[in-house]
């Protein structure tokens, strides 16, 4: 049994259903992020499991015990908010003491955990500031010294980088994981950008409107999507209409327009189909060469790679090419385009493109 | 507009002139040798001020006053506070119903209000007393903490009360040491704003004080409506400076900008 269980969570608001039938497990000591675009139903899920949100139906089970019924304040979860919500009138030493003053830890004790909070973030030498005069960062480290300093059996974050800029944001990534680590505290993290949940993440719970579309690591996730919609929301990926013939003993072969390409084997029955390519698996040849010729349509330099688009008669096609120092195709140059054939994913048509 | 300059400093010098114009003719007055109101004053003399304590009825009429403002000041406080929380933040059936309630004796003329008190107390036995006349004041002075404190729990972040909350807080102790700070400065600005409008209020307080509860505007009142000596003005000058030296007093402690401006947060 996994440390943290949800059974067919489902939360209603009146007509709305932010959450639906939602079911997953997060294991003891592990990292897991709830990735989706905003108003999935992120948010929702994690007030549920913080006890501010009663579920319409479902479970929630935390190391063996049912939650439903436990007040939010008896869950002993560490919690920091998009906002941080740090105590605007106490000093960051003041703020780290509540969680233990509301549980009545004796003041010696106190003093050493919350010297240890402050020193595993480290911000040992800021204890008697108040919040409005720190850095986002600094706040950041405040609520998370927090939370952890009542030994939480749970941390919940929700968006805990978004208030910060792009720099720090990854910084803090590898802060984060690093603190998160050091306390050794199951964490649940909420987010809405996917490569903070590829960096940061044991496993990532994708959703897409209140439901759950995968639940896998974070290389899984990005190498086997199983749907359209998971392989688009990670990273970029060539998704193209096709449809799937007979599969024979070495791959299947996907009709694209009057364009007749070869994949791996796949599970589906022969009908229409989506195949995924991403970007970076794709190689330029010379014209002749290649799966598929097409034109130099665009090209952004972006430092260490070039993203281009080619125009093919099956439809635009982003390649990624890693800078390695020599020159490029060129805008309206004639290349070909090749890949390996196993590098195609192949998933259901989207009956319901989002 | 780059050629107002002079014409905006101007105008800003006349009205500055105008709003502070009634207390310096009410300083000056009260400073005059005279018997009789004269401005400006054609000597300085303390003869006034010391008449105040030849008229103790004055003194008296004063400390009904602060009793009263404080009392009525804080009754509605405890009464508006949980009001703002519960109509700033609530969604619930009948919520602007009860903003409305508690706003409404801004809407009503106070003369009828007057009157309309004058009869309540009469049915609950409370006429003429200093309970009757509290918690009339309180009555009156509610809308003004209430919207107030309704600005800082606007400026609220939920999450914060979730922080407490999840970090083992009792509702109370969440009131206590989150939110309460959270909104005191609205607060602390609502009660002084209502204390401020109970120690001056006369139209509504003239129908129902007794001799025994004569507040001071009323007792400035009825003084100007059998003479017109410079008492009157003392009287003011003195009510003038407890003012001001309770802003400063407020300022040092708190900011007063702060309480004005109504900033929810530090
Ligand atoms: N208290 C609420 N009342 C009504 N609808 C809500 C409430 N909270 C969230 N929702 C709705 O539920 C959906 C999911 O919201 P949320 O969980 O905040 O999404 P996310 O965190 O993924 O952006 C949204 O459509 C949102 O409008
Ligand atoms: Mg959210």
């Amino acid at each position: 049994m996994a440390f943290l269980e949800l059974h067919s969570l489902t939360k209603r608001f009146g007509a709305i259903t932010a959450v639906e039938d939602l079911t997953f497990s997060v294991e003891r000591g592990s990292f897991v992020s709830l990735l989706g675009p905003s108003g999935c139903g992120k948010t929702t899920t994690l007030q549920m499991v913080a006890g501010f949100e009663t579920p319409t139906d479902g479970r929630i089970v935390l190391d063996g015990r049912d939650l439903s019924g436990v007040p939010a304040r008896e869950r002993g979860l560490g919690i920091v908010f998009q906002t941080y919500a740090l105590f605007a009138h106490m000093t960051v030493a003041e703020n780290v003491a509540f969680g233990l003053e509301m549980r009545k830890v004796a003041k010696a004790e106190r003093t050493r955990r919350i010297a240890d909070a402050l020193d595993l973030v480290h911000l040992s030498h800021l204890e008697d500031r108040y919040p409005r005069s720190m850095s986002g960062g600094q706040r950041q480290r405040v609520a998370l010294a927090r939370a952890l300093v009542i030994e939480p059996q749970l941390l919940l974050l929700d968006e805990p980088l978004s208030n910060l800029d792009a720099k720090l944001r990854e910084e803090m990534q590898l802060e984060l994981r690093r603190i998160q680590r050091e306390a050794g505290v199951t964490t649940l993290m909420v987010t809405h950008d996917q490569s903070e949940a590829l960096a940061m993440s044991d496993s990532i719970v994708v959703m897409d409107r209140g439901r759950l579309r995968q639940d896998a690591t974070p290389f899984d996730v990005y190498e086997m999507p199983q749907s359209s919609f998971v392989s688009r929301f990670l990273g970029k990926s060539n998704n193209l209409a096709a449809r799937l013939g007979e599969s024979g003993p070495d791959g299947a072969a996907l009709h694209c327009g009057n364009v007749v390409l070869h994949g791996p084997k796949a599970d589906l029955p022969p009908g229409p189909v989506e195949i995924a390519l991403r970007p970076e698996r794709i190689a330029l040849t010379g014209p002749d060469g290649g799966k598929l010729r097409g034109t130099v349509a665009e090209r952004v330099f972006m430092g260490n790679q070039w993203l281009l688009r080619v125009e093919t008669e099956i439809g635009d096609m982003l390649v990624m090419r890693y800078n390695t120092g020599r020159r490029e195709a060129d805008i309206g140059e004639t290349v070909g385009l090749d890949w390996n054939p196993a590098d195609i994913r192949i998933l259901p048509a989207e009956t319901n493109p989002a | 507009m780059r050629r107002n300059g002079a014409a905006a400093i101007a105008f800003n010098l006349v009205f500055s002139l105008f709003m502070l114009g009634p207390i310096i003719v009410v300083i000056g007055v009260a400073f005059t040798p005279e018997g009789f109101l004269e401005f400006p004053p054609s000597g300085i003399s303390l003869r006034w001020f010391r008449a105040i304590l030849d008229n103790p009825e004055f003194i008296t009429a004063a400390w009904i006053s602060l009793k009263l403002g404080v009392a009525a000041a804080s009754v509605a406080t405890v009464l508006a506070v949980p009001a703002a929380l519960a109509i700033g933040r609530g969604r619930f059936a009948g919520r602007d119903a009860l903003q409305a309630l508690f706003l409404s004796p801004l809407m009503v003329p106070t003369v009828v209000l007057g009157i309309a008190f004058l009869r309540f107390l009469s049915l609950l036995g409370l006429n003429g007393t200093f309970t009757g006349l509290m918690l009339c004041h309180a009555i009156i002075i509610t809308p003004f903490i209430l919207r107030l404190v309704l600005a800082s729990v606007a400026g609220l972040d939920r999450s914060v009360e979730m922080a407490a909350i999840s970090l083992g807080a009792r509702p109370l102790t969440v009131f206590r040491r989150v939110t309460l700070p959270a909104i005191l400065p609205g607060v602390i600005g609502g009660w002084m704003l209502a204390f401020i409008t109970s120690f001056d209020e006369l139209t509504v307080t003239v129908f129902i004080v007794n001799p025994s509860t004569t507040t001071l505007p009323v007792r400035l009142f009825s003084h100007i409506t059998q003479t017109t000596d410079p008492l009157v003005a003392s009287v003011s000058a003195v009510a003038i400076l407890f003012t001001v030296v309770l802003m400063v007093l407020v300022d040092r402690l708190y900011g007063l900008d702060r309480l004005l401006i109504g900033e929810g947060k530090r």
